[in-house]
């Protein structure tokens, strides 16, 4: 079992399911870090290098969206991983970065939970 | 509006009917010279119908008419090769938005091989494609809007999972918790529906992909060990309107939510089956499982509000509840059948 726990970056401009997105992480066992929109996300990460992980929406208020955010960090924080959220039923796998995953909204958490863990044990 | 060329003279019926026609229509030389313009010619593009008859067509209003693939359309149509068929052409009139036109052209089958006279019906289009042009507008509007009132919709409900995942995992007491997981696994069922209407366009669901979704979906959220318990869906080609498929889809929420719960206790392993098949007007959907069977006598649970909403759904879709002892494990069959209906419906008039 790894000493320290893996850092997510949840990125929501709704309060509400960003407390509940933050509940969830922290109950499986996640440190969690909270940013409401994909500016303020882009600052925590530039001061905060030990974030593993950003489960972002797409539509939000701010200069770019979810969306463009993901590709931003692909491209920024190669290790990072992603997993993008949307009301939107098609945001299709070609528009998301490689290796990034997308669930649409409501989505089931365990699932959620399940894809990080994939996705971080692959790194580690 | 007759008119002479040097030697022949045309015949005054020819020109008549020339004149008189509805349809924006010239008649030419097959050099092109304008013998005689129809008054609509004149009327639709603002041209005055003294100046015409002898002009060659580039010369007639304000040079307009002098477009290169209209004359090259025209000759091969003299040459008697190609006749102009719906051609669209952009008309540029001078302080003027630019005018959609259609052409048609033929040469005159008269027996005269000496003098080729040519026929261009012009038909001007702007307002049939400004209004299709709108229509189309309007369309991708409405998908537009469309696509933001689901966007909306999942929005919504996230925010009541959200919430009541959130209060399953704050409340102290278990059957509390159930009842909230239970009240998520609701929501969760509604939006999968919702997310298979968005995907079709005419508002009608293919029942097999959106069970099978179903089924995994209530499988991740409530199984916790996959090896012992799994669900499978036997689903055959049925369609249905988007009401019936949102009833069908919590009736097997509510039937998959109550085998888990009451019929594998202490860790028993299992197979929850969800079937749907339909003929004609008959249909039937069953959820089976292979677990302890259905308590009896005091054991027996009290029906809870699953129960009464499979009763409820299974009443608005004119099914009948058939439970069945399969020893071991229990099925739930819902079905519907023209003659259990009518007796029903006899029997409720009588």
């Amino acid at each position: 079992m790894p000493t320290h726990k893996n850092v997510v970056l949840v990125v929501e401009d709704h309060p509400i399911i960003r407390s509940a997105a933050l509940d969830f992480l922290e109950s499986a066992g996640f440190e969690v870090i909270e940013a409401s929109c994909a500016d303020e996300a882009i600052r925590v990460l530039e001061s905060r290098p030990e974030i593993h992980l950003v489960f972002t929406d797409v539509e939000m208020p701010g200069s770019i969206d979810g969306l463009k955010l993901s590709h931003y960090i692909k491209d920024r924080w190669p290790p990072i991983k992603l997993i993008v959220v949307s009301g939107r039923t098609f945001v299709e796998q070609g528009h998301l970065p490689l290796g990034a995953r997308f669930f649409p909204k409501p989505y089931n958490e365990n699932a959620i939970i399940e894809a990080m863990r994939r996705m971080l044990s692959e790194t580690d | 509006m007759a008119s002479v060329t040097s030697q022949h003279v045309e015949a005054a019926s020819t020109l008549a009917v020339i004149a008189s026609s509805n349809e924006p229509l010239l008649f030419l030389t097959a050099d092109l010279n304008v013998i005689a313009a129809s008054a609509s010619f004149c009327r639709t593009f603002q041209i005055d119908a003294a100046g015409i008859p002898g002009r060659q067509l580039s010369e007639i209003g304000g040079g307009e008419w002098a477009i290169p693939q209209l004359n090259s359309l025209l000759a091969a149509t003299a040459r008697g090769t190609t006749p102009i068929e719906g051609y669209e052409l952009e008309l540029t009139l001078i302080g003027q938005k630019p005018r959609s036109l259609v052409l048609n052209a033929r040469k005159l089958d008269d027996g005269d091989n000496d003098r080729v006279r040519l026929l261009l019906a012009i038909s001007d289009v702007t307002a049939a494609r400004a209004a299709s042009r709108e229509k189309d507008d309007l369309i991708r509007e409405k998908a537009i809007l469309l696509q933001e009132i689901q966007h909306r919709v999942a929005n919504s409900l996230q925010i009541i999972a959200s919430v009541l995942m959130q209060s399953a995992r704050k409340v102290q007491s278990e059957e509390a918790r159930g009842h909230l997981q239970n009240a998520h696994h609701r929501v969760m069922s509604i939006a999968e529906v919702q997310r298979h209407l968005a995907a079709s366009s005419l508002g009608d669901v293919s029942l097999r992909p959106y069970f099978v979704q179903l089924c995994e979906s209530l499988g991740a959220s409530m199984i916790q060990h996959p090896n012992r318990l799994s669900i499978v869906a036997t689903i055959d080609d049925s369609v249905v309107n988007a009401n019936t498929s949102v009833s069908f889809g919590l009736i097997i929420t509510e039937l998959v939510i109550n085998a888990l719960k009451h019929a594998f206790p202490c860790n028993r392993h299992g197979k929850i089956s969800v079937d749907f098949r339909s003929h004609g007007a008959k249909w039937a959907l069953s959820v089976a499982d292979d677990g302890i069977g259905m308590a009896t006598g005091s054991d027996k649970a009290k029906p809870g509000l699953g129960t009464g909403i499979v009763e409820a759904l299974a009443k608005q879709l004119g099914g009948k509840i058939i439970v069945q002892d399969l020893k071991p494990g229990t099925s739930v069959r819902v079905v519907y059948d023209e003659m259990v209906t009518r007796t029903a419906e006899a029997r409720s008039i009588a």
